[in-house]
Order: structure tokens, then sequence, then C-alpha cells
């Protein structure tokens, strides 16, 4: 599929800035680019998927395609809650694949300028996992950058 | 189908009253609201009697607003002989409604047909009647001194490049006599060509344009000859070329007999058996590993290769039937030059319409569900993209507006273009409204990804009131999700000034398949026909566990159940009863035990790829016409657990 000329992330004259989707997750505010979302839904019905791994929450049709949703809690070690309306999907694509990730809720779309993110430290590392690749300090808040592909690559041996 | 017989009746409805309302002023003023209300009515049906392909019902309506046009204008007076030509035409279209939703035979239009036309006819002697792609078994009328000729005209790159182009052809014939009507024809091999149905007695001008790719032949010179194509083409269910050399004597008459009809059906069931083919080579596969150890080596490297050469075999008998089932996407396009021009004639726009790469072969079963998603894409490109001629002229445009269908292959995919060179969609307006409106758009520049997300969300129009051309039948939401229900993508690419361009990709084929639909608890679940047996009910008291398997007594023997519900850990009530799918034969058979089987049906295969969710017992995925996923079982893989579960952790294969 083409896009128009313009993008939504040019760079500016302060630097690079792209702009991304932030969500929540057990109180946590996370943030993917939104380039990578290809697009987000409420949840209607998830299809459970017997014996796959315990993160994946199931498969649901979107746009005509099966995909995989991975509920983000579980994979990030966190209890389960009970789906609802602020529940999303975020549907990104990695590569050839195309997974939804499970989100508590999702709603902003925000600029984030490359500057402002710094590596994630070794102790907020622990928390969950590699998942993410950097800290961004937007005003008073904490947004941790999700690493997509560790999300959805990494199938830990336990859970297959 | 039922909707269109709902809204056929309604019309058919208003067309009585109004004809009645129209009956008692004959000879008197007529009532133009009367008469906008009947030319409404009849455009109305033959749009819709168009999207379900009720030819008969479009023809008859396209006339019928044809001669109101006339009336309503004045060129036509309504006299009584001229009223009952409107009342016996109004109950043959009736007829035609009720006879195709009984299944009965249509009833022949082409005797009022006849009567309509030569009711236009004083009127209408200098315009072209366009028929567009229907039949034109009707061509046999017009006024006996002169000699009717069908002149096929086969457009080419060369003759293009001497400027000779099916408006010089048809300005020529319009020279020497009246054209009756035109109808474009696909040619096998993809080209089109045109065949002009001319009335003349200045024959002997034909025969000068040979060299510009004109063939002609009479047609009728009394009152004899009757064409009689129509026939063939209300029989769309099967590939068209087979009928279309038909007529012409020339340059298209080649091949005539190289077509053969086949049912579908059966391609599909040469479909399915080179599926089980595919399974049971898998399962040599596998016995052939197991037996490595125990064949000498050369022994086993020639059994190995032999295998390797059944998988290619197999391999290029699925890809040689499946492209039996592609038929040139032309059948979608050979529509569209008459929607367009009755749309822009509706709209007073100028639009030419450019057609590419209708060669493009798709899977039959793709291109009958395509063909309302096209129409109305096309629909929106006049309504929507094009502008009238003068705004064009203003903007330094050519003043005719261009759409252009286009399709080609790509790998697996055919990509579909509709293409108009319009005024393109103003995003910042789409965004606009959509914000109005509730939804949530990001803000800055809008991409193409999140325009179409917008102009496809239910309900969405860019125009407030959709008017007549583009706002029936299919909105942007059902276009988008058939083209994905069929495992397609739509795009878009708009450019201000310039025009915009819609782009469907879709596979070159799909995997139809006819499914058992089962219900465990809450989870729905499907299993291909082809590999259950039958399906019985079992008293939970009849099963008998025999160390780790349950069994039943079954046909003399005992099959061994597996109970979904334990095997993919989903909550059940116990049941005094359930249903069991057998699949599978001889010691490979099993018993699936499901709560209950909701049914049967056509079922369109997806695979599943992702490693997150490929897991044993399930092949794919389907959609059930709810928008929610059904799974669908691997029962191969099922049978073999339930054999193999004496000696295997349960859930893992061999």
């Amino acid at each position: 599929m083409s896009e128009t000329p313009a993008a939504p992330n040019e760079p500016d004259q302060a630097g690079e800035r792209h702009t991304y989707i932030l969500f929540m997750v057990a109180g946590t505010t996370y943030a993917i680019r939104s380039q990578q979302v290809l697009h987000m839904e409420m949840v209607e019905h998830v299809t459970p998927v017997p014996n796959a791994p315990v993160f994946v929450e199931g498969v649901v049709f979107s746009r005509g395609q099966v995909v995989p949703v991975v509920n983000l809690r579980a994979r990030f070690g966190f209890q389960r809650s009970k789906l609802d309306l602020r529940t999303r999907l975020l549907v990104v694509q990695n590569d050839a694949r195309r997974v939804a990730l499970l989100a508590d809720e999702a709603r902003e779309f925000v600029p984030i300028a490359a500057s402002s993110i710094h590596p994630p430290n070794e102790a907020i590392g622990g928390l969950s996992g590699n998942y993410f690749e950097g800290v961004a300090t937007l005003g008073e808040r904490i947004v941790l950058i999700l690493n997509i592909r560790e999300v959805v690559e990494t199938i830990p041996t336990a859970a297959a | 189908m039922d909707d269109y017989f709902a809204e056929a009746e309604e019309h058919i409805i208003a067309v009585r009253r109004s004809l009645l309302a129209l009956e008692a002023s004959i000879g008197s003023n007529l009532p133009l609201p009367v008469l906008e209300e009947l030319f409404r009515s009849f455009h109305s049906l033959k749009g819709i009697s168009a999207m379900v392909e009720l030819r008969e019902a479009e023809l008859l309506a396209h006339e019928m607003e044809s001669c109101l046009r006339l009336i309503r204008e004045g060129h036509v007076a309504v006299t009584s002989t001229n009223f009952e030509t409107l009342v016996d035409g109004a109950k043959v279209l009736e007829a035609v409604v009720v006879a195709h939703r009984s299944g009965q035979p249509v009833p022949p239009v082409g005797r009022v047909l006849e009567q309509l036309e030569s009711l236009a006819r004083p009127a209408a002697t200098k315009s072209a009647v366009v028929r567009g792609s229907v039949g034109s078994g009707e061509s046999s009328k017009a006024g006996a001194d002169r000699a009717v000729w069908r002149v096929t005209f086969t457009p080419s790159p060369e003759l293009v490049a001497r400027g000779v182009k099916v408006d010089t052809v048809r300005s020529r014939l319009l020279q020497i006599g009246q054209v009756l009507s035109v109808a474009p024809k696909v040619v096998p091999g993809g080209g089109v060509s045109f065949e002009f149905d001319v009335e003349t007695d200045r024959d002997q001008e034909l025969a000068t344009w040979k060299e510009d790719g004109l063939t002609y032949e009479p047609l009728r010179t009394g009152l004899n000859a009757e064409a009689s194509e129509s026939d063939a083409d209300r029989n769309s269910g099967v590939t068209e070329l087979s009928t279309v050399p038909e007529i012409s004597q020339g340059i298209a008459t080649s091949g005539r007999t190289n077509f053969v009809r086949v049912d579908l059906a059966r391609l599909d069931d040469l479909m399915r058996l080179a599926g089980e083919m595919v399974v049971t080579r898998a399962r040599l596969e596998a016995t052939l590993q197991r037996v490595e150890r125990h064949v000498p080596f050369q022994e086993w490297r020639d059994l190995q290769e032999h295998s390797a050469g059944i998988e290619r075999q197999l391999r290029d008998l699925r890809e040689g039937v499946m492209r039996v089932r592609l038929v040139p996407i032309g059948e979608i396009f050979r529509r569209m030059p008459f929607v367009v021009r009755d749309l822009a004639r509706d709209t007073g726009k100028r639009v030419q319409l450019d057609l590419a790469g209708q060669a493009t072969e798709i899977d039959k079963f793709l291109i009958e569900r395509m063909m309302d998603p096209v129409l109305h894409l096309v629909r929106n490109a006049i309504s929507h993209g094009i502008e009238p001629s003068d705004q064009r002229i203003a903007e330094g445009k050519p003043p005719e507006g261009t759409i252009r269908l286009s399709a080609a292959t790509a790998g697996e995919s055919v990509v579909l273009e509709i293409a108009d060179d319009g005024t393109g969609i103003d995003v910042q307006d789409v965004a606009e409204r959509a914000r109005t409106r509730g939804m949530s758009v990001p803000d800055g520049p809008i991409d193409a990804r999140t325009l179409l997300d917008i102009i496809c969300a239910p309900g969405f129009s860019t125009r407030d009131e959709a008017d007549r051309g583009s706002g029936r039948g299919v909105g942007m939401s059902v276009v988008r999700r058939t083209v994905e229900e069929l495992g397609g993508a739509l795009g878009v690419k708009t450019e201000a000034g310039r025009g915009t361009t819609f782009q469907i990709t879709l596979p070159l084929t799909l995997a139809i398949t006819d499914a058992i639909i089962a219900h465990v608890g809450e989870h729905t679940f499907a299993v291909p026909q082809s590999a259950a047996r039958e399906v019985i009910e079992v008293e939970t008291t009849a099963l008998r566990s025999i160390e780790r398997n349950e069994l039943l007594a079954y046909r003399g023997g005992t099959l061994p159940v597996i109970r979904l519900a334990q095997l993919f850990s989903i909550p059940v009530q116990d049941r005094p009863r359930f249903h069991a799918i057998v699949v599978g034969t001889g010691l490979a058979a099993v018993g699936l035990l499901v709560d209950r089987i909701a049914g049967q049906r056509e079922i369109v295969v997806k695979t599943i790829t992702d490693p997150l969710i490929h897991v044993h017992g399930v092949s794919g995925a389907t959609e059930l016409g709810d928008g929610r996923l059904v799974l669908i079982l691997d029962v191969f893989a099922l049978s073999r657990t339930a054999r193999d579960r004496p000696h295997q952790i349960e859930g893992v294969s061999a």
C-alpha cells in the first residue's frame, strides 16, 4: 500500500521527531512508533487458541488476516485483567508478521523527539525483560518505548 | 438477493401507481412530478438489476428510462398507444423479476423492447443507443428499408497510432447511417472488440475501412435474421469465452472450438482430491523417515527420490487445477462501459473509460465477488472524482475525465486498479469530517492508511447526502470488508487536483471447502467436510475407557474418541450425549466429540502462519460471517494424537 507523500514523521529542525502511540499496561505507560502500528481496534472477540503460549490471548481477524493477539499483561508477567471497553488491540507489523498487542487502553498520539529518549537503565530493565528499548520523559510522565521485535519474536521456552 | 426483490418490488409498485396517474392525464398537460418519479423508479430498477446481473430487467428498465426521458423532454407525446407500450414494458419487467425470484425461466423481452425502442425512435435518430455489454437479442427491429450490418472493430496499438479509435469508427458509422447498438466484446487472448449494429444503405463504404480493423457482415437484409447470443450471455455461471467468437467472421474467429465449459463444483472436487493426495504424501514421508534405518541406504535413497518426485508433481497438479479455475478479469470490466456511460450521462460529466489488462486471470470465485466492489469504486470515481467539464477546462485539464481500470498479476496476487484523473480526495476535509463525527484521527498530516480507515469507516461518506450514482448498494466499508474477507487488501492513493487511485490486491486463488461447524462449550470449530466420514450421536454411557483411551462401539468394531473439550482444555458441562464427527478411515479412524453440530457450510480457508499460533491440531482459520474467527481443525494431526496416545505425551505429534 502506498503512502501519501507527507508521512507524519518528517524530521523537524529540532532533530528527529516521531509520532508515538501511548498505551497503558498495568498502570505503566508504554509507547510504540505510530509508524509500526497498522491500526487500533476495540476488542470484540478474541478466539482462544488452545495450546498456544500462555501470553497469547488468541487470534482475531484483522482486515481479513489471521492475527495472533499477544496479551501484554501476560507477556510482562502481570495478572491478566478483564477485557473492557477501554481495552485496545494495537495491530503492529514486524517484518512480514502482523501481531495484535492487547493493551489496557490506548488513546494518545504524541510526538517524541529522538533526543529525549534514553536507553533503559538496568533497574527498569528487570521489570519487563528486554521488551523495551528506551525511556522517555514527557513532562511528569515516564514512558517506556516498546521493542516490538522482542515482544513478538521471543518465545520463552517455558511457555512453548 | 432478497434485498433486490424487496427493493424491486417497491419500485414496481411505485411504477404502477405513477402509470395510473399518467393515464389520467393523457391528452391534457403532462404531470411532470409523475414523470420524474417514473423516471427515478426505472433508473433505480436499472441500477439494482445491473448489480444482481438480471440483464433483462436492466435492459427493460433502461429502455423505459430512455422513453420517459424523451417524454419528459417533450420529444415524444404520450398517446394512448405509447402509454400502452409503457404499461406493457412495466408488466414484462415485473414478470421478469417475479420469474427470477421463483426460479422460473425469464419471459422473452425482445418484443416489448422493440416497441419501446420504436417509441423512442423518432426522437433518437441523432444519438447512438448504447447498450453496453447487454446481449443484443433485440437487434432485429428498426425500419425495414435499410439493411443492418454488424460491424466489428478490434482496436490495436497500430490502429491507435494511426488515429483510428472506437470514437473514430463510431463517427464514421454515424455518417453513413444509424448506429443501433454498440456492444464491447472480450475476445480470446484478452483484447476487446466493439460490435456496432449499423443500419445503412451505404455499405460499400464499409469495405473501404477494412484496413482500419473493421470487419462486417449483414445482420439483416429484410426482416429476417435474429441475433441470439442473449442466451449465452445470460448463462454467466460459466466462463464466457466460448461464446464470444460466434458472430464475427474476421479477426476474432480463431480458436472458437477450443473451450470447454466446466461446472465449478467439479473443479472443487479435483482441488479437494489434490489436497488429499498432499496429505497422503505427507504420511508417506513420515513413514519413510521411520523405516530409514531398516532399509539399505541405496534403496532408501531411491525411495526418498521418488517421494520427492511425487511432491513436485503434486504441486504442479494443484497449480494446474487452480489455473483451470482462473478466468479473465475482463468479466468484471465488460460491464463497466455501460455503467460509466449511464452515470456520466446522469451526472452530466464527460468520462472516458480506459481498460487495461483484461486478460489477467483470477479465480472464478473471486470474480463473482469483486463485481460489486469494483462497480462501487467506478461509480464513486464518477460521482466524487471526475469534475464537470467546465471546471476541468478551468483547471487546464482535458474536458473529458478518464477512469482507468487495470489489472495485472504480481506474483501470487492480482492487482486491480481503479484510477480517475479527477479532483482527488480532500484529505484534510475528510479528517475534519471524521473528527466532527467523533472518530479518533491523529493530528498532523494524514497518511494513506489513515485516510482509507476513515473513508471505509461504516457510515462515513464524503458527501453529506449520498447521491443517486454512488449512494446505493455497497458503501466503502463493504468494499473494504469484501476485499479483506477474500484475503485481499485495499489501498488508496490520492493527489489533490490529480485524481484518486484505489488499488485492490487479491490472492490469485482461494482455498474454498465445505466444513462441518461444531460447538464445544463456548467455542466453535470447523472440520473440513472432506475429512469427515459421518456424524453420529453418542450417549455418554456408550463410551468405554480402556487404558488412557475412550472407545466407542462403532460398526462392529471400536472407534477411539477424542474429547475436543479435554484436548483444548475447554470448560464444558457434563452432558448425557455428544455428537461425534468420525474422521479418517481404517485404523486411522477416530471420533471427535463435540457438544453439538451447528451445520455444514462453505468456508474460505486462511492458513495460520504465525509461529505464536501455530499449534498442533489446528490447520487454519475461517470466518463465518460474524467477524469472529473460527479455527479449522487438522483432523489428521488429531487422529494421529489419538492413535499415538498410549506411547506419546498428549499434544505432541510423532
